[in-house]
C-alpha cells in the first residue's frame, strides 16, 4: 500500500509540471542566494577576525597591567622572554610572539603622520600568523634600517619602496629620539589600526633604539585552540593583563552577533515567504483534486494514508528544490571561497572597514543542514491547512461536486 | 476591462490578499530599509563635514599629493578678497597645519598642530561646540593650546599644563616653543581627538613664519547641493592653474566609497527578499491564471483578443499593487520622516564604532521623496514582471483549448 502511496505522491507532485517547476525554482534560487549571502558575510567577518589575530593579538594577549591605558614603554613586561619560554612549554599553546610598540611621529621630507613603531621577529611572526602573506609591495625583510609600512600609512606619507622615513618618539629614559629607516615593504593586514599607523621594524633594533633590554616587550600574543588556556593564564600571571581576542576587539563580537541576527532574520523572512509560496501551490493542487480524494476516501482509503501521500508530495517538491538550491548554493560558495568577489574598484572604501578588496566566502555544513530542516518544515507545514480541508470534507458531496 | 479586473480581484480573494500583503510588506520594508541605509550614510558624511573637513577646500597643487612647505598657499589675503565676491560662498577661513611632536613632562606624542582664526573657525567646524574642559581660543594671539581629549590623555596633561612643541617652520627651519593647555575638546572622531591640537594663528604665524600663508582655505557654501557649481566659480575667479579647488566628495573620497560599498551590500541583502517575493507573487498569479483558463477561453470566444486578456491581467496586478503601495508608501514615508526628525538613539554606538567614522549615537533615517519614488517604482516593476509568465502561459492556449481545459 505504501508503495502505491509513494508512487501516487511522486506522480501527483509533478502532475502540474509548470506550477511545480515554479515552486522548485523559487526554493532553489532563494536558497542559493541566501547561502551565498550568508557565506559571504560570514567570510568577511571571519577573514577580518583571522587577520586581526594573525597581525596583532592572536587568540590571547598578555600586557602589563597599565600598558593598555598609558601605552608607555615604562609599562612593558620586563620578563617577557622568560614568560615566552614558559608558554612554549605549554601543550595548549600553538605559537607565541613578543612585540614591542611605541607611539610617535613618522616623517618624510614633506609629510608627517602619527604612527606606532612595532618591533617584531619575522621568523616568530611567520610561525604565528604567516606575516609574509600581508605583503603588498616590496619584500619581507628587516635589515638594520629596514621598515615595513602599513598600507594606509604609506599612502598618507606618500612613500614608495626605498623611500626614507624618520620616526621620532620618546625612549625609555624620556628623551626624544629619532631613527632613520628605509621602506623595504608595504604590508596590508586589514587591521585598520595597524594599516593606518604601523611601522614594523626588527625587534632587537627597536629594543636598542628605545633603550630597553632584550627581555622586555609590551605584548605577548598567543595562538591557541584551547578554550581553557585563558583562565589558566589569568591564574598563572595575576600581575599581567591577560585578555582574549574578543575582549581586545569587542567590535568583532558585535559584528558576529549582528551578522548572526541579520542572517537569522533573513532566513526567517525568506522561509516564511517560501512557506507561503509552497502553501499556495499545495492548497490549489489539493483543491484541484478534491474529488479524487473524495473517491479515495469512499473506496476505503484511510485519512492517514491520504495525509501521508500529501506529506510525501510536499516532501518531493521541497526536496527537489532543496537539492537544486544546495547544488547552486554550494557552487556559488565554492566559487566565492576560491576566487572571491573582486571589489578592487572600491578598495579604499573596503579598507576603511578593515576588509580586503577581494571578499571570500566560508562554507559551513550548518548552512545546508539548517536550510534543509527549514525547507522541509516549510513544506510540511504548508500542507496542514489543505489537510484540514480533506479531513473535514463530506466525501459524498465532494465526489458529486463539479469542480 | 478595468471593472472586470476589479471584480476578479474581489472574487479571487486568496490570490488578492497574498499579492496585496506581499506588495505591502516589500514596499514598506524597502522604503524603511533604504531610508535607514541612506540616513546612516548621510549622518556619517555630514558629521565628518561638521567636524573639520570643508565643503570646499583650496590648495596649492601638490600639497595633498606631495606635501611640504613648497606647496603652501601664498597671498592668502588676496585670495580671500576674491572669495568674498563669489555667490554661494557663505564663509571662509584659512588654516596652517603642521605635524610635530608635543611633549609634557614625561610623555610625548606626535600631533597635528593647526593655526586657526578662532572667531572665523566657529562657522567652519564643531571645535568650539566640542569644548569639554577649560575654554575655547579667545582670539588673542597667545600661546593657548586647544587640545583633543584623547591627545591630552596620551600626554597626561591637564588644564594649564605646559606642553613643548618641536616641528619645522614654513621656511624649513627648526621651530620649538612652549604652549599652555587652555582647553580640551571631544568631537567623537577618535583619530581627530587623539592627534589634533589648535592654536591662534596670530601667535602661531610668528613661530612658523607663516604670515599671509596657509595650508589651505576652508570654504563654506550656502547650499551643499550646489557645491560643484560653486567649485567651478571659485576655480574661475581665482584663475590660477597652480591652485586646486576640491569639494568634500574628493576630500572624503574613501569615506564616500565606503558608503557606496555599504550600500551595495545593503542592496544585495534586500534583493534576496525581492527575489523570493517576486517568485511568490508570480506563483500566485500563475495559479490564479491557470485555474481561470476556462474563463479566459470564454472571454476569447466572445471576441476579446489575447491583448485584451493581457490588459485584464495587467489591470488586476496594477490595482492590487497600487492599493498596497498607496497604503505602504505613505506609512514607510512617515516612518522615514518621523525618524528623520527624531533620530533613533543607540547608546554607545559612537564609542563602539569610533574607528569607522561614527561620531554620534544618533541614527537618523533619510527622508527623500525621490528615493521613495524609485523604491515604489521598483516594486511596481517587479510586480509587473511577475505576471509576464502567467500571460505567456494563457496565450499559449487557443480559445477552444482553453474552454475545454480541466
Amino acid at each position: 500500500m505504501y508503495k502505491i502511496i509513494l508512487k501516487l505522491a511522486f506522480k501527483n507532485a509533478f502532475l502540474r509540471l509548470a506550477r511545480t517547476i515554479l515552486v522548485i525554482v523559487m526554493i532553489a534560487v532563494s536558497m542559493s542566494m541566501m547561502l551565498s549571502i550568508q557565506g559571504l558575510y560570514d567570510g568577511m567577518t571571519f577573514s577580518m577576525a583571522d587577520k586581526i589575530k594573525r597581525s596583532d593579538c592572536g587568540d590571547i594577549s598578555l600586557y602589563s597591567k597599565n600598558y593598555r591605558i598609558t601605552r608607555a614603554i615604562k609599562d612593558d613586561i620586563s620578563d617577557a622572554t622568560a614568560i615566552q619560554k614558559e608558554l612554549l612549554k605549554n601543550g595548549d599553546v600553538d605559537a607565541v610572539v613578543l612585540r614591542l610598540k611605541a607611539e610617535g611621529l613618522s616623517s618624510t621630507a614633506r609629510k608627517s603622520a602619527f604612527s606606532v613603531i612595532v618591533g617584531i621577529d619575522l621568523n616568530e611572526e611567520e610561525k604565528f600568523g604567516q606575516f609574509s602573506r600581508f605583503l603588498k609591495q616590496g619584500e619581507i625583510r628587516l635589515g638594520k634600517r629596514d621598515v615595513l609600512l602599513g598600507s594606509e600609512l604609506a599612502k598618507k606619507l606618500k612613500v614608495k619602496i626605498g623611500s626614507k622615513v624618520i620616526f621620532s618618539t620618546q625612549d625609555s629614559t624620556g628623551e626624544i629620539n629619532g631613527i632613520s629607516l628605509r621602506v623595504r615593504g608595504i604590508v596590508e593586514t586589514n587591521n585598520i589600526l595597524l594599516d593606518k599607523s604601523a611601522l614594523f621594524v626588527d625587534k632587537t633594533r627597536l629594543q636598542k633604539f628605545l633603550g630597553v633590554s632584550k627581555e622586555e616587550a609590551t605584548q605577548i600574543a598567543i595562538r591557541t585552540n584551547s578554550q581553557t588556556l585563558l583562565k589558566q593564564l589569568q591564574a598563572r600571571y595575576p600581575h599581567l593583563d591577560v585578555k582574549s581576542f574578543l575582549e581586545l576587539y569587542p567590535i568583532i563580537q558585535q559584528m558576529q552577533d549582528l551578522m548572526f541576527i541579520f542572517n537569522s532574520l533573513s532566513f526567517l523572512i525568506v522561509m516564511l515567504v517560501v512557506f507561503i509560496g509552497i502553501m499556495g501551490v499545495m492548497y490549489v493542487s489539493i483543491l484541484d483534486r478534491i474529488r479524487e480524494f473524495g473517491i479515495m476516501r469512499s473506496i476505503g482509503m484511510g485519512y492517514s494514508l491520504i495525509r501521508s501521500q500529501i506529506f510525501l508530495e510536499a516532501f518531493f517538491v521541497g526536496f527537489v528544490g532543496y537539492i537544486i538550491g544546495a547544488f547552486l548554493g554550494f557552487f556559488a560558495l565554492k566559487y566565492l571561497q576560491n576566487y572571491g568577489l573582486d571589489l578592487s574598484e572600491f578598495a579604499d572604501g573596503l579598507a576603511s572597514f578593515g576588509y580586503s578588496s577581494t571578499l571570500y566566502a566560508t562554507i559551513k555544513f550548518s548552512y545546508f543542514s539548517s536550510t534543509f530542516i527549514a525547507i522541509m518544515a516549510a513544506s510540511f507545514l504548508s500542507v496542514l491547512l489543505p489537510l484540514r480541508k480533506i479531513k473535514n470534507m463530506n466525501t459524498i458531496e465532494v465526489t458529486k461536486a463539479n469542480i | 476591462m478595468f471593472f472586470l479586473a476589479l471584480k476578479n480581484i474581489l472574487f479571487y480573494k486568496g490570490r488578492s490578499i497574498t499579492t496585496f500583503a506581499l506588495t505591502f510588506f516589500s514596499t514598506f520594508s524597502f522604503i524603511v530599509y533604504v531610508a535607514m541605509m541612506d540616513g546612516s550614510h548621510n549622518s556619517i558624511l555630514h558629521n565628518a563635514l561638521k567636524v573639520y573637513v570643508g565643503a570646499i577646500e583650496i590648495y596649492e597643487k601638490g600639497y595633498r599629493e606631495i606635501g611640504g612647505n613648497e606647496y603652501l598657499l601664498y597671498n592668502v589675503h588676496k585670495k580671500e578678497e576674491i572669495l568674498k565676491n563669489i555667490e554661494g560662498v557663505s564663509s571662509f577661513t584659512s588654516r596652517y597645519e603642521t605635524y610635530g611632536l608635543l611633549s609634557s613632562d614625561e610623555y610625548s606624542s606626535a600631533a597635528m598642530v593647526v593655526g586657526i582664526n578662532p572667531t572665523k573657525e566657529v562657522q567652519h567646524s564643531q571645535l568650539k561646540n566640542a569644548l569639554i574642559l577649560g575654554e575655547y581660543l579667545d582670539g588673542s594671539a597667545n600661546n593657548c593650546l586647544y587640545v583633543g581629549s584623547d591627545l591630552a590623555k596620551r600626554l597626561h596633561v591637564k588644564l594649564d599644563s605646559k606642553v613643548s612643541f618641536i616641528g619645522s617652520a614654513s621656511d624649513n627651519s627648526f621651530a620649538a616653543d612652549i604652549f599652555k593647555v587652555c582647553g580640551m575638546f571631544k568631537t567623537g572622531a577618535y583619530e581627530f581627538d587623539s592627534s589634533s591640537a589648535f592654536i591662534d594663528r596670530g601667535y602661531f604665524d610668528t613661530l612658523m613664519l607663516s604670515e599671509d600663508m596657509a595650508s589651505y582655505i576652508h570654504v563654506n557654501v550656502t547650499d551643499l547641493s550646489d557645491v560643484d557649481l560653486i567649485q567651478q566659480k571659485i576655480q574661475a575667479a581665482l584663475d590660477d592653474p597652480k591652485l586646486e579647488v576640491l569639494t568634500w566628495k574628493t576630500l572624503m573620497a574613501s569615506m564616500v566609497e565606503a558608503m557606496k560599498v555599504d550600500s551595495i551590500f545593503g542592496y544585495i541583502s534586500i534583493s534576496l527578499f525581492f527575489v523570493v517575493i517576486f517568485f511568490v507573487i508570480m506563483i500566485f498569479s500563475f495559479i490564479n491564471a491557470s485555474s481561470r483558463l476556462r474563463e479566459f477561453g470564454t472571454l476569447r470566444a466572445i471576441g476579446l483578443s489575447s491583448a485584451n486578456i493581457n490588459v485584464l491581467l495587467f489591470y488586476e496586478i496594477f490595482i492590487l499593487s497600487t492599493l498596497a503601495i498607496i497604503l505602504a508608501a505613505p506609512l514607510g514615508a512617515y516612518v522615514a520622516y518621523y525618524f528623520n526628525a527624531n533620530p533613533i538613539i543607540i547608546e554607545g554606538m559612537s564609542e563602539t564604532y569610533k574607528e569607522y567614522g561614527i561620531v554620534s549615537d544618533e541614527l537618523p533615517l533619510s527622508f527623500d521623496l525621490f528615493t521613495i519614488a524609485w523604491n515604489v517604482g521598483i516594486v511596481y516593476l517587479l510586480n509587473f514582471l511577475s505576471i509576464l509568465y502567467p500571460m505567456r502561459f494563457i496565450n499559449r492556449f487557443k480559445p477552444l483549448e482553453a474552454l475545454k481545459h480541466v
